[in-house]
């Protein structure tokens, strides 16, 4: 050490005695007594309940009210969405078709004979093993109920070749099944074209399509570059023999129409498809079906059978709510709308831990992706969706001028659009989420994230809430409070929720003495005796 | 991710709303711990104020330690070392204000002196020594703060930032010459 780092020696141990300490603000003074309020740093009771009122029976009732409006917002969704299942979805036909409505009851056209029954299978959406359980569980009931036949209402866009398989085996069944394409817009596509043809009598309503079973997409690109040229091959050779042998049971002419569906993706009309004989006529609704169908003659396991269903009871049956959720769900659109309120969920999770918003949007997560399982996903559709609404979120809290905004809103619309790619398929369905779909959800994600992150932004600023007021000088003056530390004529007083160091305008007062704001000079509150 | 009270709890404010009765929170008071720290109290703000030069960040640093002490306090076994045991706790807490502080550095308003408003601050630039000691690595104005306003041996010092007493004298020299070479620049002579 030389003689300069000693004089700083020096010089530092006389400034450090020099040094001396300011006094204790009072916060700082209370410390010792205030810290031991401080127990646990998180219990899951505070972390479900951020802001707690004033007893415990209320507590109690805020978390069983939350956990109770989490769970009936989730069911509501649920049956909610079911009710736009149908709606347009498919990107490949020029028209929209309208929603499905609801079975009508049956009016008869003859008189009706109680005796004979006709069991109705309303179906809609995605072929999936939802739909095969439903078809082939409702075609086993005709049975046993001793149905004259069965009617399965179909309109479909495609699906899995599984479940189609089981539809088709159940199709071939020892009573009568008639498929009816119909209402007026609906379709049999892909999966739903093989269904029809394997019943015994095809009925479709007039302005609905069949066809387009196809491995080549609407778009003109082909399953060679997702399964490679060989195996392209295969897949299409296998799902033209099939189609050629359901054909054939329905009617020799109909076996080279039915192999252009596959070979060349063509999608017909109501009257190409009956000149081909592909189908047994054109109904107009259910009792026209079974106005038409009577007297035709079917072969049930190599016997010749005659339908008889003219007058018939007709006794539809429906999903059971289990099969409704499922098969709700994987509709194209509602696996999108689940997928971006799953993911707004989460995020805002993030922003304001409440733990049922998070929770509420893992389940939406989980139940897109259960219901996206039928459906050709595009990943990077996906991808540019979840991009988008991150961006959207990130909005309220990185300042950009709009930037993320226009650029989340790009992102998102651009992924809904490419959010299902082409199908792999001969099977599946060529599927796109609505643009009315698309244009809500946009502006609904956008508007939502906005506010939501924003209120949770605002809340972490907002003032101590303390009983009936906000703790702030416009308040204080005239509040009535209580001596904590003995005004001498300095000490603290406890007003409005709040500790704060106080001046004494008459005389000294003693601890516990009651009090009244007079004004306030900086953060020292001057008071006076309460009378 | 949390706001702040979301874990600093305790203040009237929780009594007020019954979270306190809620969570079911014991309130009497520990009378032992309320003394043992209020003894601290003063000469806990007068070190965490030098080491930090910062009049409010040194308030934090007391109640941090504060909290922490109060955590840790049924784990305390032997009471009387509760004096060597709260400003180790007060050194680490400053420690890691040392390190955010690096973070998110202050640029002085133009025409505006810190050292005006902060009394620890004004109080350290009494001497040339005192404003270079801010300008000193943390580690170095650790063992400086310690050695002088803390008036610690450097054993002491060993054991308080856990480190080797070897380590510590290295420091204190290194720091010593650092002064001297920032003073020598400053005054421009070199000897």
């Amino acid at each position: 050490m030389n003689e300069r780092e000693v004089e700083i020696e020096s010089r530092l141990r006389e400034l450090a005695a020099g040094s001396r300490t300011p006094p204790l603000p009072a916060e700082t003074a209370a410390l010792p007594w205030t810290v031991q309020r401080q127990r646990r740093r998180f219990g899951l009771l505070r972390w479900a309940v951020p802001s707690v009122p004033a007893s415990r029976f209320g507590a109690g009732l805020l978390a069983a009210g939350r956990l109770a409006f989490t769970l009936l917002f989730s069911v509501g969704l649920l049956f909610g969405l079911g009710q736009i299942r149908g709606a347009p979805g498919s990107g490949a036909p020029a028209y929209v078709p309208p929603f499905s409505p609801a079975p009508t009851p049956a009016t008869a056209l003859q008189t009706p004979d109680p005796a004979r029954k006709v069991v109705v299978l309303p179906t809609s959406g995605v072929v999936d093993d939802v739909m095969a359980d439903f078809v082939s569980g409702g075609i086993q009931q005709a049975i046993d109920q001793g149905a004259a036949a069965v009617v399965v209402k179909l309109d479909t866009l495609g699906g899995s070749q599984t479940a189609m398989n089981r539809i088709v085996d159940a199709l071939d069944a020892k009573i009568p099944t008639i498929v009816w394409v119909g209402p007026f817009g609906s379709q049999a596509m892909s999966a739903g074209t093989f269904i029809t043809l394997s019943s015994h009598l095809a009925y479709m309503a007039p302005g609905t399509t069949i066809g387009a079973a196809s491995p080549v997409t609407a778009s003109g690109g082909d399953i060679g570059s997702t399964y490679g040229q060989t195996e392209a091959q295969k897949v299409m050779e296998y799902a033209v023999n099939k189609i050629e042998a359901i054909a054939a049971k329905r009617h020799p002419e109909a076996v080279a129409w039915a192999a252009t569906t596959v070979q060349s993706a063509k999608a017909y009309t109501v009257d190409e498809a009956l000149s081909a004989k592909a189908i047994n006529g054109i109904a107009g609704s259910i009792d026209d079906v079974l106005a038409q169908a009577d007297g035709q003659q079917v072969t049930i396991g190599g016997q010749s059978v005659t339908v008889h269903t003219a007058g018939a009871t007709q006794v539809t049956i429906g999903e059971n709510p289990i099969q409704t959720i499922l098969h709700t769900i994987d509709d194209p659109n509602i696996a999108f709308i689940l997928l971006v309120l799953g993911v707004i969920c989460v995020l805002v999770e993030f922003f304001h831990p409440t733990l049922f918003v998070g929770l509420a949007g893992a389940v939406s997560l989980l139940l897109s992706f259960y219901g996206s399982g039928n459906l050709p996903l595009n990943f990077v559709g996906v991808a540019l969706v979840v991009l988008g609404i991150v961006m959207l979120v990130l909005e309220p809290s990185v300042p950009s001028h709009g930037l993320l905004t226009i650029g989340g809103l790009v992102s998102f619309i651009v992924g809904a659009v490419a959010f299902y790619g082409s199908p792999p398929g001969p099977y599946q369905p060529a599927v796109a989420i609505a643009w009315p779909i698309i244009a809500i959800m946009s502006v609904g994600a956008a508007a939502f994230a906005y506010l939501i992150v924003r209120t949770a932004l605002e809340l972490r600023r907002q003032p101590v809430w303390a009983g009936r007021m906000t703790v702030g000088e416009a308040h204080l003056e005239g509040e009535e409070g209580e001596v904590r530390a003995d005004l001498a004529p300095l000490g603290t007083v406890y007003v409005c929720g709040e500790e704060w160091s106080a001046r004494s305008a008459d005389g000294d007062i003693p601890r516990g003495a009651k009090v009244r704001v007079l004004s306030r000079e900086g953060l020292t509150l001057v008071v006076a005796r309460a009378e | 991710m949390f706001a702040k009270e979301a874990y600093l709890e305790g203040g009237p404010r929780d009594a007020l709303l019954g979270r306190d009765a809620l969570l079911g929170r014991d309130r009497a008071i520990d009378a032992e711990f309320a003394e043992a720290a209020a003894a601290e109290l003063t000469g806990a703000y007068r070190l965490a104020g030098y080491i930090l030069a910062d009049a409010s960040e040194a308030q934090d640093a007391v109640q941090d330690a504060c909290v922490r002490a109060w955590r840790g306090w049924s784990g305390l076994r032997e009471r009387d070392r509760f004096h060597a045991w709260f400003s180790q706790i007060l050194v680490n807490v400053c420690r890691s204000r040392l390190r955010t502080q690096r973070r998110h550095p202050f640029e002085p308003l133009d025409g505006f002196d810190a050292a005006d408003a902060d009394p620890f601050r004004a109080a350290l630039a009494r001497d040339a020594v005192g404003r270079e000691l801010t300008a000193l690595s943390d580690e170095l104005r650790l063992v400086v703060v310690l050695r002088y306003w803390g008036e610690l041996s450097l054993a002491e010092i060993a054991e308080r930032l856990r480190i080797p007493i070897g380590t510590v004298k290295s420091r204190h020299h290194a720091a010593l010459a650092a002064l001297r070479r920032r003073l020598e620049a400053a005054e421009g002579t070199i000897r």
